[in-house]
Order: C-alpha cells, then sequence, then structure tokens
C-alpha cells in the first residue's frame, strides 16, 4: 500500500513502494460523503424529518441554517407586526390653494429645512446613520463625556462603562452648567464609601439575626445621583429591553387555526396544532398552499 | 456659529417668554394638544387638551385624503390607508408633520373643523414632547424645524415621560403638588402606541441609563390581532376597524392558561362547550347603517347566525357581518407581558420594569417600586395595572411596598403635567430655550440642554429629600412589628416631604448610616428647613 511522502519537515525522504503487499481484507473503507449522495440509502423518502433523522443525521452546519432561517422568518414577522403602513401606500399630501407665500413656495423656508421636508429618509435610515456614527468615533452629538467606543459600537449600557480620562471633544460652547464627566456609577454592594450601613441598632431585640438578609440597602450619595442625573441618554439600541435571562421556559407555541395550546407539529411545514380538527383545516387551508 | 434669522423677529424682546404656550404631546398615534399660560391661574383641565389623530389617511372609496384633524369628518372608514409621520415614537418625515401641524394650530389653517387651536407661533412659546432615545439627527430635526420652520419664539423638548412627573400624582394618597413642582420620584411605564418605555424619573428629571423600552406597543396588538382575525374574515387593510375592536373587546387576563382552557372548542373527540361568557361575536359595521361595530355574548345557536347573516331579526334590518372572537381577546395583549409568544427575543413589561431598576443603585429601588405611574392608550386595556402589579409582586422580595396605579387619564397625562409645567413662570423660563439662544450657541448647546444637562432649576439639595424619604420607605420592610407597621404605611405612602411631614409617624426613624451619607430624619419633629440644615454633613462631606 502507497502512502504518499511523509511530511515531516525534513529533507526529501521517500518512501519506496514494497513490492509484497500484505495480506488485506476483502473489503475497503470507503468514505462516502454524505447521506443523501449515497444510492443505496436513498429510498426516495421526500419526508424531511425522516430524511434527516435517518440518513446521518444532520451537520452543524445544516442544523445552524435551519435555525437561522427559522429564526430569519421569526425576525420578518415581527418587523411586520411593527409596521405602521399595511402597505406601501403614496399619499400625496395636497397643496392648500392660497398658501400664505404663493405657489412657488415648494417646501421649506432656509435651506435646512427645505432639506429635512425633503428627505425620504425612514426610521431605519436615521438608526443606521447613528450606528455607524458611534461605530466610527465616540458618540460625537454632544456626549462628548464618554469616552468613544474602541472600534465597535460598544453595547455596555453607560452605567457599567469604565470612563477613560478623555477629552471634550465639544463643538459648541458648553451649557452654562457644564456637564461633568460622569463617575463610573457604581453598583452600592462595594465597600468603598465609609457607610456601612448601620441596620436597626437600638430596636426590638430578635430583629438583630435577620440582619444579614434584611440589611438595609445604602443610599446613594449626593454625588451618586448627580452622576446619575447627569449621565448622557442612551442610543436607541442600547435602550432597548434585553432577552429575559436564560432560566427562563422556553417559549409557548400556539396552534394556527384556532390558537389554543399547539401540540402537534405539522411534518411538512412545521407549523404547531392543537388537536387533530385543528390539524385538518391547517392541511387543506394553510399548509400545501404554500408548499405545493 | 451665529445664524442668521430669516424671519422677522417678534415684537417681544428675543429673550422673554411669551405669555401662551402651546403643549403639543406628539404622539405617534394621536397629537394632544392645547394652550396654557403662565399668565392666568385658572387651572386647565383636560377638557382643553384636544386629541388629534397623528397620521394621514387616504380612503380608497371616498377617494381622499384625510390628513390629522380632517379624519374626524369622515364618515366611511373602511379601507383606510394610514401614513404616520411619526415612527417608532420620534418624527421622521416632517413633510407629513408639518401638514399635520398646520391643520392643527397654525391660524391660516383654513378649515379646522371647529377645533380652537389657532396660534401664531412667533408669539407662542412650545413645549414638545418625543419619545426616549432619540436618533440625534432626529432632535436635530425637529430642533430646527421648530425654529426655523414655524419660527416658535421659544421652545422646550423633552422626553414624554419626564412630563408626567409634573401631572398630579394618582396615588391617593398623595397631596396634590403646586403647579411646576414635579413628583419627586416615579418610574413612568409609558405603554404607548409604537413601544412600551419604562423611565424612572427623579423631581422630574429622567435617570437615563435606566430607561429602558420594550418593542411591543398598541401598534403591535392592532397587527397582531389583524392576524388572528384574518384567519377567518380578512382585515389585513382595516386598521381603524382592528383598533376599535381591541379597545372594545381585549382584555388582560390575570391568568392566562386558565383562560384558554376555558375558550377551547376541544379535540375531535374531546368537544367542549363555547364559553359564551369570554367568547363574544363582533358586528362589524358597514358604515351605512352600521357605523360603529358593536359586539354581543357568542350566539352558539346555528339557525340564529344564518338568520342574522341573512339579515333576517337582526337590529338593521340589513346583512350582519359577524366575527367571533374568543382567546383572541386576551392572547393579544398577553404578547406585552410574554413577547415571547410571538418569538421576539425581549422581556416582558415586568422583565423590563426590573431591568429598568438594575440600572439604578440599589437604595432606589424600593422608592421607584412604591411609585410606579402607568401611562399611555394601551394601559386602557382592563386589567393591565392589576396583571402588571400581580407580575412585580412575584418577582421581588415578600416585603418590598408595590404600588402601581394608572394616571386619571392615560392618554392626556403627559400634556396635563405640561400645562402644569407651563404655568409656572419661573420653571418654565429655566427649561425653554429662545430663538435668540439657539442661533447664539447652536444646535450641539440646545440638544445637551434639552437632554438635562441642566435640570428644570430645582435646588440641589434635593438627594438628601429623596434620601429621606426613601429612609422612611426602606424602614417599614425590615423588621417592624404590628403596631409600627400602621405608621409605617402611611409615611410611605406619600412621597413629597411636605405631606410626610404633615402626617407624624408613631415611631422615630431608625435607620441610621454615617453622617458622611445620608441624614437623619425624624419626620414628626423635623420641618422643610432643619432638614436642610441637618444634612449639611452630607455636602460637606461628599
Amino acid at each position: 500500500m502507497a502512502t504518499g511522502p511523509l511530511r515531516f519537515r525534513t529533507p526529501h525522504i521517500e518512501e519506496l513502494p514494497i513490492a509484497q503487499s500484505r495480506q488485506s481484507a476483502g473489503f475497503a473503507w470507503v468514505a462516502v460523503s454524505t447521506a443523501q449522495d449515497d444510492p443505496a440509502k436513498n429510498w426516495g423518502t421526500t419526508n424531511r424529518k425522516r430524511a434527516r433523522a435517518s440518513l446521518g443525521g444532520q451537520t452543524e452546519q445544516q442544523k445552524e441554517a435551519l435555525s437561522a432561517r427559522v429564526q430569519r422568518e421569526t425576525e420578518r414577522k415581527i418587523k411586520e407586526l411593527n409596521s405602521d403602513n399595511s402597505r406601501d401606500v403614496v399619499i400625496d399630501i395636497a397643496r392648500k390653494p392660497g398658501q400664505s407665500t404663493g405657489g412657488a413656495f415648494k417646501a421649506g423656508k432656509t435651506t435646512g429645512t427645505k432639506k429635512i421636508l425633503a428627505s425620504g429618509k425612514t426610521f431605519a435610515h436615521y438608526l443606521d446613520d447613528e450606528e455607524a456614527e458611534i461605530a466610527r468615533t465616540g458618540r460625537r452629538d454632544g456626549d462628548a463625556d464618554v469616552p468613544a467606543a474602541a472600534q465597535r459600537a460598544s453595547k455596555t449600557p453607560l452605567a457599567r462603562r469604565k470612563p477613560r480620562a478623555d477629552s471634550s471633544a465639544s463643538h459648541s460652547p458648553a451649557p452654562s452648567v457644564a456637564p461633568m464627566a460622569p463617575p463610573p456609577i457604581p453598583r452600592l454592594q462595594t465597600t468603598d464609601s465609609s457607610a456601612a450601613p448601620i441596620p436597626l441598632d437600638g430596636f426590638e431585640d430578635d430583629d438583630e439575626e435577620e440582619d444579614d438578609k434584611d440589611r438595609v440597602p445604602r443610599m446613594p450619595t449626593a454625588a451618586e445621583m448627580e452622576a446619575l442625573l447627569n449621565a448622557p441618554p442612551l442610543t436607541y439600541n442600547q435602550a432597548r429591553s434585553a432577552p429575559p435571562p436564560a432560566g427562563m421556559p422556553p417559549p409557548r407555541l400556539f396552534c394556527e387555526t384556532c390558537g389554543y395550546w399547539g401540540r402537534v407539529r405539522c411534518m411538512k411545514c412545521g407549523a404547531m396544532t392543537c388537536s387533530v380538527v385543528c390539524k385538518d383545516e391547517h392541511d387543506q387551508s394553510r399548509c400545501l398552499k404554500m408548499y405545493a | 456659529m451665529a445664524r442668521q434669522k430669516s424671519l422677522s423677529t417678534t415684537v417681544l424682546p428675543p429673550n422673554d417668554l411669551a405669555s401662551r404656550t402651546l403643549i403639543l404631546d406628539n404622539g405617534a398615534h394621536t397629537i394632544k394638544a392645547g394652550f396654557s399660560s403662565h399668565l392666568s391661574s385658572t387651572p386647565v383641565s383636560t377638557t382643553s387638551c384636544h386629541v388629534i389623530p397623528n397620521c394621514i389617511a387616504r380612503s380608497t372609496r371616498d377617494r381622499r385624503t384625510y390628513i390629522g384633524p380632517e379624519l374626524t369628518t369622515c364618515a366611511d372608514f373602511g379601507d383606510l390607508a394610514y401614513r404616520r409621520p411619526v415612527e417608532k415614537g420620534y418624527v421622521v418625515n416632517w413633510e407629513g408633520e408639518k401638514a399635520i401641524w398646520e391643520r392643527t394650530f397654525l391660524a391660516n389653517a383654513a378649515k379646522n373643523d371647529g377645533s380652537v387651536l389657532g396660534c401664531d407661533p412667533a408669539e407662542t412659546n412650545l413645549i414638545l414632547s418625543e419619545a426616549p432615545n432619540a436618533p440625534v439627527s432626529l432632535q436635530r430635526n425637529a430642533d430646527e424645524m421648530v425654529f426655523e420652520e414655524f419660527g416658535f419664539g421659544a421652545y422646550y423638548r423633552t422626553i414624554a415621560p419626564a412630563l408626567n412627573a409634573y401631572a398630579p400624582s394618582p396615588f391617593p394618597s398623595t397631596s396634590t403638588s403646586p403647579a411646576g413642582i414635579p413628583l419627586e420620584c416615579m418610574l413612568l411605564v409609558d405603554a404607548g402606541h409604537s413601544h412600551t418605555t419604562v423611565t424612572p424619573l427623579y423631581h422630574g428629571r429622567p435617570l437615563h441609563p435606566a430607561i429602558r423600552r420594550l418593542e411591543i406597543g398598541g401598534k403591535t396588538l392592532t397587527n397582531r390581532l389583524k392576524e388572528l382575525i384574518s384567519r377567518t374574515f380578512d382585515v389585513h387593510r382595516e386598521d381603524h376597524l382592528v383598533e376599535e375592536i381591541k379597545e372594545d373587546v381585549c382584555y388582560v387576563s390575570p391568568t392566562f392558561t386558565r383562560d384558554l382552557e376555558r375558550t377551547w372548542k376541544g379535540g375531535r373527540y374531546d368537544g367542549r362547550e363555547v364559553d359564551s361568557s369570554v367568547v363574544v361575536d363582533y358586528v362589524l359595521p358597514d358604515y351605512e347603517h352600521i357605523k360603529r361595530g358593536f359586539y354581543r355574548p357568542h350566539d352558539t345557536d346555528v339557525m340564529n347566525l344564518r338568520n342574522r347573516a341573512l339579515g333576517i331579526g337582526t337590529e338593521t334590518g340589513r346583512r350582519e357581518h359577524v366575527v367571533t372572537l374568543g382567546n383572541e381577546r386576551f392572547t393579544v395583549p398577553e404578547l406585552l407581558f410574554t413577547p415571547s409568544d410571538i418569538g421576539m427575543r425581549q422581556a416582558g413589561l415586568c422583565g423590563t420594569v426590573l431591568q429598568s431598576l438594575d440600572a439604578l443603585p440599589e437604595g432606589l429601588r424600593q422608592a421607584y417600586l412604591a411609585n410606579i405611574v402607568v401611562v399611555g392608550g394601551t394601559s386602557l386595556l382592563p386589567g393591565f395595572v392589576a396583571r402588571l402589579e400581580g407580575e412585580l409582586r412575584a418577582s421581588v422580595d415578600e416585603g418590598t411596598v408595590i404600588r402601581v396605579a394608572r394616571a386619571e387619564s392615560p392618554v392626556k397625562n403627559v400634556w396635563m403635567g405640561g400645562v402644569r409645567l407651563a404655568t409656572d413662570e419661573a420653571a418654565l423660563r429655566a427649561v425653554v430655550v429662545t430663538r435668540q439662544e439657539w442661533a447664539e450657541n447652536g444646535e450641539g448647546w440646545v440638544r445637551r440642554r434639552f437632554a438635562g444637562k441642566k435640570g428644570p432649576g430645582i435646588e440641589m439639595s434635593t438627594p438628601k429629600k429623596l434620601l429621606a424619604t426613601v429612609a422612611t420607605c426602606a424602614i417599614p420592610i425590615h423588621s417592624i412589628k404590628a403596631g409600627a407597621a400602621m405608621g409605617a404605611r402611611k409615611a410611605v405612602e406619600s412621597t413629597r416631604m411636605p405631606s410626610m411631614l404633615s402626617s407624624p409617624t408613631s415611631y422615630p426613624i431608625r435607620y441610621r448610616t454615617d453622617p458622611a451619607t445620608a441624614a437623619i430624619v425624624t419626620p414628626a419633629q423635623t420641618p422643610d428647613r432643619t432638614l436642610g440644615a441637618s444634612s449639611d454633613p452630607l455636602t460637606t462631606a461628599s
């Protein structure tokens, strides 16, 4: 049996093929590329679930692709739910006859306002612009005290960022009360300040054993309140509510037809129904219509 | 970088306030607009607030376009296509918004359908509200439009939750503060059209690191209801109708699983009775004879259904289109509390509130949990407040005090707050930016100012007041004997210093820390002045 040249970092060593071969078994292991390509195993199942399960299982990539598709579907559905205009409506705002400044008046009294009135940007544009700006520089909108994010937009809430001793690169004169660089808003478990809260001493007796649990949390100092109040506003994406913690129960699934709990998944399209009745209705009207 | 003013200056000296203030609560669904004046002392009530749909609607049946307030003249709301200039709470499309504003309050807008909101911008101050966390360019655009295009003399742009602090508190035990003085601490849940925001406020100033936004709002609920109804009757293009259905029929169920069981029609071998207390029939309007839909309990009799569909025995004598709504009634608002039902990866409303509190120092949490105010149109859903309160109680320690209240008029509350802010000249003067200042200092300065770098004229000694208030709130949690609990509750229920002092408690405050950090407060004996004095170690130490 011939192997390739040995791959050591030595100067060229060549293994000479030996004339006499070993007793080989009557078979050889052959690598089959994917289960679906192996004609011996292809019974002609069009059932995707059985195909997935039996023919060698799914590769990691395939699993990922599946969940990514599902995810994209959900995202699209959610975006549709959150959209205002049901279809692309072109509504002309009728210009009222006899406006104050006459017919040649298009829109806007200054160049700035003309541009604003004529711009067709949607909210997604503005948001993307702002994210791009933040990624490029630190937030340049006058929250100059916030340190510039290094290379990518920091998703850390401002409360947890550590500020750099940064300059104030403001373009306009500072407002009358100059914003100070917000010190790191401390999580009050730290013992940096001298105020260890003294739990209720001198009060009635038997509560002292519950000191640990009942430790009254420390009030923030005036400086901390000031820091909180003067902290710059979060960006749009930072203020989003975060996903629930991982320990939560998985999302609930509902029947597509009637809205009860979903208990049965349609093999073809993956939709949940609650019972045979609903499943029949789904099969007739909603299922193959999409995928036929 | 002084800008050239392209408009003529007003007759008022440039740095002075006009006498009238227009308060515009610019929401995604409606604009709440009205006037207030700091020169008059008559209290303004919610009746002088005009609620104007903030949309441009095109009706294919009438072939007319209704802009803003004209929508009230529309007779046929069927198949009405909307376009909203406010997206996600911020004004994005100024062309549309300008058209709506012109018809709302500009004096030269001719047919205003009876609304008396005409005004001359040059002689009016403006208080404008927007959603929190706006992208900077949108803020800039707003400032520029207000000053240059409309020509207002002075203007204050704020985030909508902040104005709620000036409105009267919905908690029955808190006394009403005089106009212009904000409530001390409040956690505001604004359940609006585009999203739901949780904002902690301190003396009317928002604590920015703790603002959180849940991207489910009335609009999401309406669209979800559209999808669910469209399983039987296609309503994808009927925005107005489905909104009415949602407002009439949807509610938040305190026990979701149980209600879902009740409305199941059963499996094939397991048929169940339809529960008529929950399932309703909604009669759709046809805008000729039935102008407005209505609902009645579900009629299980098939003969009746057939008759009504044919028009026999109906109220109007015409055919009725009926849609049966069962678990959609409470499944749709459930989205607010469990967004994962549609696959959205955000925590529900309770989780969002807890996240917001996590971003605050630990000592403040009790204070804010005890002062949760709910505003916004979506909060009008029955059962909303109770459900929120129940979920919060289940998530925090047992002894924590939680009070959740909805404002008396959730839709107009922000406007009320703006009105009361505007009636106090000192407060107004402290926050407003005049055209002169804008021209001199530029838009960056103005934006920082609006973001709260300089708050609306509160004396800076207030942290002590908060500490004192919170201290008294904190005490009842831990180891109060039953007898003193009543007194504790009395102290807790008032969040403002004067009212707290006026209701003497039966026990002295025991919470004592080092004088370096907090004040020792004995509310029964310490009037306002000496409180400030006795907490002096605070300022000297910090």
